[in-house]
């Protein structure tokens, strides 16, 4: 294909030059969505210690509190409020709803995002000590 | 150079125009009071399909006032003519001279060299997702395809200036459409990086104004064309194509007016209306 | 030997593009060659005014009637791209007010419809006019996009048979003996050269029709003749909007989409390739919108743009003696040793078809058939379809 070399790849979507707000939202969507679709599995793969017995869902469980786990987890919900916000935010946007807001828009969520982020990994560090 | 007060000779009848009109260059023009002529840098991206790309490094003389486009046809001009590039009007109706400009996608034509630092080089690169033909031209055909299967009617109701009365003997004022089809926004939609398929903002605005206005087109075929996987359903929002869109069109906007409209379609036949 | 003769037209402007649509109607093989983009030579960077006539009325009857007729033409054969709101002609001051009834007799003769309308009115259909202008006269006036007016001569005469070359640069002429049978040309995207042969040889470079007579050793005394335009963000009007006087700078504004073209000036080049523009014109262009349409630079400066337009200092005479036309220029080199090369030149983008029905009709007898022309009647392509 030697016509067509960088200009269109499948992972063009990736490429963040020249691109502002509403591309780096686009980019940081598809990143948290594969983000999630990993954790799912994970997280059904990780179920099946229930199947197992109390000691193995126990012993599980000691590793989750575990504070680097714990910030795992704050990870997980960073991924997921962003994802959940922006897709509020797409999804009106997509209906044409607020465009000329767009980029407002999206600091707002990304605002919103850490804003709950941070509250939501104070209060696991308070309940878990 | 002729004097001010030499007479044209023979010059065709139609033009006809005074001594004082086919005069010498202005007095600006003379070497006592040059006007300030920064020199610019520009990085052009050069090369053919089949061997890497590069960006070579020109450097060009004029004044802040020109454009983008005029430094761009001076270095072609006086420094290197197998340079490839596309322009035809330097007003922004014919599209052409798009480009990405230090990675954003702009009209040559319209950029002016006063919003950049002359000390900072200005990288000038072809558009994305064309196929490229070398140097900062692009293939426009994919796109000029798909806006003739839209079929969008280039002239439009004017909205601009309907609060008017209308001359005698016109019946409608009538504008050309926002679209110049100058690929600005098929180059910025990521989407369009990774479907071949995908209409792309600019057919999906189209759409939409031909039903908004429809002049001949059919809107079930239109509908058709939009209520499509690689249609109005393949943009994610990104907004990417209203932001660099040279000409009002908004095909973020228009976009999501499509999808309410096929929204709306689809529950109305859903509940027992006619197809 | 003639049943599809070859002619190469060099020059995809509203010249050549013309005339490869009326060549390939006639059943003419044809090839485009084209340097750079289509129009982007002289055409392209156009006023975009589809003339009335009204400009021409006073000071050259035959341009004014061949305008209005071909305005009248082209609304035919390319109705979806045109904005068709007609013009006006207004007087700022009494000067120009004197020069009103003679302006309504001289396009009544040229068969223009001009009507004269209370001031009253004209303000009101066009509230951003000057408030103290004494007069308005209505006229047919219209408004085309350059580029897709190329397109679509270029479309209908690629669907019939015609090959466009873009990108493609003559650099000289290759000869039989005293008859050019082709031209060398410059592929500049593959980096090669090659000769296209040609039973004939159209020249519809603009501006650089003399750099092209040249090569084949014939002169063509083009003056590269430049003007300045400034397109501003705001469309201020619906109407094309003139000044009622004797063509001089800047005294008209035709509005697109939503912008608005203030134009022209005009002075000499020594090199059509790239004109710097000087910034006295700009403040005479802005000073002479302002006169027209007061507040016309609030709009903000969008674009600022020259190019050359093609003034020719002879005038081409057919083998007879004849002149061969009086509003643009048609050459046959025969006259001047050089069997097998026309060049046509000069003329305006709303005379386009006429010009070239003239280059045709020129080709067909140079090459000894009789073919009439049919572009008048035959509906234009849709411009995309150039890209089929």
């Amino acid at each position: 294909m030697t016509g067509e070399p960088r200009w269109k790849r499948a992972s063009g979507w990736a490429d963040l030059r020249g691109r502002r707000e509403g591309g780096l939202a686009f980019l940081l969507m598809r990143l948290t969505g594969i983000g999630l679709v990993a954790y799912l599995f994970l997280h059904l793969y990780t179920l099946r210690l229930l199947a197992q017995g109390p000691e193995a869902w126990d012993a599980f469980i000691a590793v989750a509190k575990s504070p680097p786990f714990l910030a795992l987890d704050g990870i997980l919900i960073l991924g997921l409020l962003y994802h959940a916000l922006n897709g509020v935010r797409v999804t009106l946007l997509g209906l044409g709803i607020g465009v000329p807001h767009q980029a407002r828009l999206f600091w707002g969520v990304l605002a919103l995002t850490l804003l709950l982020t941070g509250a939501a990994v104070y209060a696991i560090f308070s309940i878990t000590g | 150079m002729p004097d001010a007060g030499d007479a044209p000779t023979l010059l065709p009848g139609f033009l006809r125009l005074d001594p004082f009109e086919v005069g010498v260059a202005p007095a600006a023009g003379t070497k006592q009071e040059e006007p300030i002529m920064p020199t610019w840098q520009l990085h052009l991206l050069r090369g053919r399909p089949g061997s890497s790309p590069r960006l070579e490094s020109y450097r060009v003389e004029l004044p802040a006032e020109a454009y983008l486009i005029d430094a761009v046809e001076k270095i072609w001009a006086e420094q290197d003519r197998s340079l490839l590039f596309r322009h035809a009007c330097h007003h922004a109706s014919c599209g052409a001279c798009g480009v990405r400009v230090n990675g954003r996608e702009r009209l040559m034509c319209i950029t002016p060299l006063r919003e950049f630092n002359p000390e900072r080089p200005i990288r000038v690169e072809p558009l994305r997702h064309f196929p490229w033909l070398g140097d900062l031209l692009v293939d426009v055909a994919p796109m000029m395809r798909r806006m003739a299967a839209v079929g969008l009617v280039l002239v439009r109701r004017d909205e601009l200036t309907a609060d008017r009365p209308l001359p005698e003997g016109v019946e409608q004022g009538t504008r050309f459409e926002d679209c110049i089809e100058c690929g600005l926004c098929l180059s910025a939609c990521p989407v369009m990086a990774a479907d071949d398929a995908y209409l792309g903002p600019a057919a999906l605005a189209a759409i939409e104004r031909m039903l908004a206005e429809p002049r001949g087109g059919d809107p079930v075929r239109l509908r058709t064309l939009a209520d499509d996987p690689h249609g109005v359903w393949r943009c994610h929002s990104a907004m990417e194509c209203t932001a660099v869109c040279p000409s009002h069109v908004d095909p973020a906007s228009a976009i999501g007016r499509l999808r309410r409209h096929l929204i709306r379609e689809k529950l109305r036949r859903w509940m027992g209306g006619n197809p | 030997m003639m049943a599809h003769a070859h002619v190469v037209v060099i020059g995809a402007g509203s010249t050549g593009a013309a005339t490869a649509h009326d060549l390939a109607l006639r059943g003419f093989r044809v090839t485009v060659v084209e340097r750079g983009e289509i129009a982007s030579g002289t055409s392209g960077r156009n006023h975009c005014l589809l003339h009335s006539g009204g400009r021409y009325a006073m000071r050259d009857p035959e341009s004014a009637r061949e305008c209005i007729e071909e305005n009248m033409i082209l609304r035919r054969i390319m109705p979806e791209a045109l904005e068709l709101n007609d013009g006006l002609f207004v007087a700022l001051d009494e000067a120009d007010l004197a020069l009103k009834e003679r302006f309504l007799e001289a396009c009544e003769e040229c068969g223009i419809p001009a009507r004269e309308i209370p001031v009253k009115q004209a303000l009101a259909m066009e509230p951003h006019l000057n408030p103290n202008i004494r007069a308005a006269v209505q006229v047919p006036d219209g408004v085309f996009e350059p580029f897709r007016f190329c397109l679509a001569f270029l479309a209908t005469a690629k669907h019939n048979g015609a090959t466009i070359l873009t990108y493609t640069e003559v650099v000289d002429f290759v000869f039989q003996g005293r008859t050019v049978a082709g031209v060398r040309v410059w592929d500049r995207r593959r980096g090669e050269e090659r000769v296209i042969g040609a039973d004939l040889v159209v020249n519809a470079a603009g501006p650089w029709a003399g750099k092209i007579a040249a090569m084949a050793g014939v002169d063509v005394p083009v003056i590269p003749t430049a003007g300045v335009m400034i397109s501003i963000g705001r469309r201020w009007t619906r109407m094309v909007i003139n000044r009622l006087h004797m063509p001089g700078d800047g005294d008209i504004i035709v509005p697109q989409r939503r912008t608005a073209i203030i134009g022209t000036t005009s002075w000499r080049v020594e090199d059509p390739d790239f004109i710097p523009i000087p910034e006295d014109h700009v403040r005479l262009l802005l000073d002479c919108a302002e006169r027209l349409v007061p507040g016309y630079t609030q709009g903000g400066i969008r674009g600022i743009f020259a190019v050359a337009r093609p003034l020719v200092g002879r005038r081409g005479v057919a083998l007879d003696g004849r002149e061969l036309s009086r509003t643009f220029e048609c050459f046959d080199h025969a006259v001047d040793g050089v069997e097998g090369f026309i060049t046509i030149t000069g003329g305006k983008m709303t005379t386009a078809r006429a010009m070239a029905e003239k280059a045709a009709d020129v080709v067909c007898a140079k090459l000894g058939r009789e073919i009439p022309c049919r572009t008048r009647e035959t509906p234009l392509r849709s411009y995309r379809d150039f890209f089929d």
